[in-house]
């Protein structure tokens, strides 16, 4: 039996992929909405949004819209990967239960 | 990680609710410049024939063509091809519906014309927001009732009406759809 991701398994974390998964191939979303859905503070989701960086789970782009800075993340294929194989271990331990 | 069925349950919960609103928000963020697009054209659609009643006929058919043709552009650039052949079929529907309508029910006045079209469009917006976000019923519901109030109270200036206010209550639901 697979372990569950630790890395995705943080609250703000699963809610951060979970976001991020319903939006098609790697459409990216805006920090300040992305922050929204979570309903996380900027630096809480800045130091997980890090931390799925760096397990290559999501790709953060920065640019300008004139001369505001804008803060981008989307899913990377691995990073979708894992989420799904995360969610199918959470099913495994419900379907194990009622088994 | 050790994990009850307990905490499965409540983080694949989790997951749903963030993913539904995720979801909804960008059906929001995908509909608004639709709805901005239209609250223009309807201001300067309705604007035009209240000036010009002769040539309402020619002014609709230069709007709504512009219309699907700068809504089917904003598709194409943000949603995907898929996407774009289902906005174009939807519009499809609502124009060949809208002719069967007046073919069936010939209108005896231009202002039921002017009235019935927004409330086709307003039923579609509560349609889909029952699907997809109440944001669409709030606009859908907020249209039809500005249509019929115009439409009823104010039969002499119902089409400026139309254009200030149902051109105007677009432009702000779909300011409102890209703040959310």
């Amino acid at each position: 039996m697979a372990k569950l991701d630790d890395i995705i398994h943080q609250p703000i974390r699963l809610r951060i992929m979970a976001a991020l998964n319903v939006l098609p191939g790697n459409e990216p979303i805006e920090f300040t909405r992305l922050k929204a859905i979570v309903g996380a503070t900027d630096g809480n989701l800045g130091a997980h949004l890090t931390t799925l960086e760096n397990a290559a789970y999501v790709a953060i782009t920065k640019d300008f819209v004139g001369k505001k800075p804008r803060t981008r993340v989307a899913m990377t294929r691995g990073g979708r990967r894992a989420f799904a194989q995360h969610v199918a271990q959470l099913r495994d331990i419900l379907d194990g239960a009622d088994t | 990680m050790q994990v009850s069925p307990q905490e499965a349950a409540q983080a694949l919960q989790a997951i749903a609710s963030t993913e539904n609103r995720s979801a909804t928000l960008r059906h929001y963020r995908g509909a608004a410049p639709h709805l901005m697009l239209w609250g223009l054209l309807w201001a300067v659609g309705y604007g035009l024939t209240e000036v010009m009643p002769a040539r309402a006929n020619a002014i609709w058919a230069v709007i709504v063509v512009a219309g699907i043709a700068a809504g089917t552009l904003i598709m194409f650039r943000t949603a995907g091809r898929s996407d774009t052949w289902r906005f174009a079929a939807v519009w499809a529907t609502l124009v060949v519906f809208c002719a069967a309508s007046f073919a069936v029910m010939p209108p005896s006045d231009g202002r039921q014309v002017a009235a019935f079209i927004p409330l086709v469009i307003a039923a579609t917006y509560v349609t889909a927001g029952i699907w997809f976000g109440s944001r669409y019923v709030v606009a859908g519901l907020a249209v039809a009732a500005l249509t019929l109030g115009g439409f009823f109270l104010l039969r002499e200036y119902f089409l400026l009406w139309m254009a200030v206010v149902g051109g105007g209550a677009l432009l702000l639901a779909g300011f409102w759809l890209s703040r959310a």
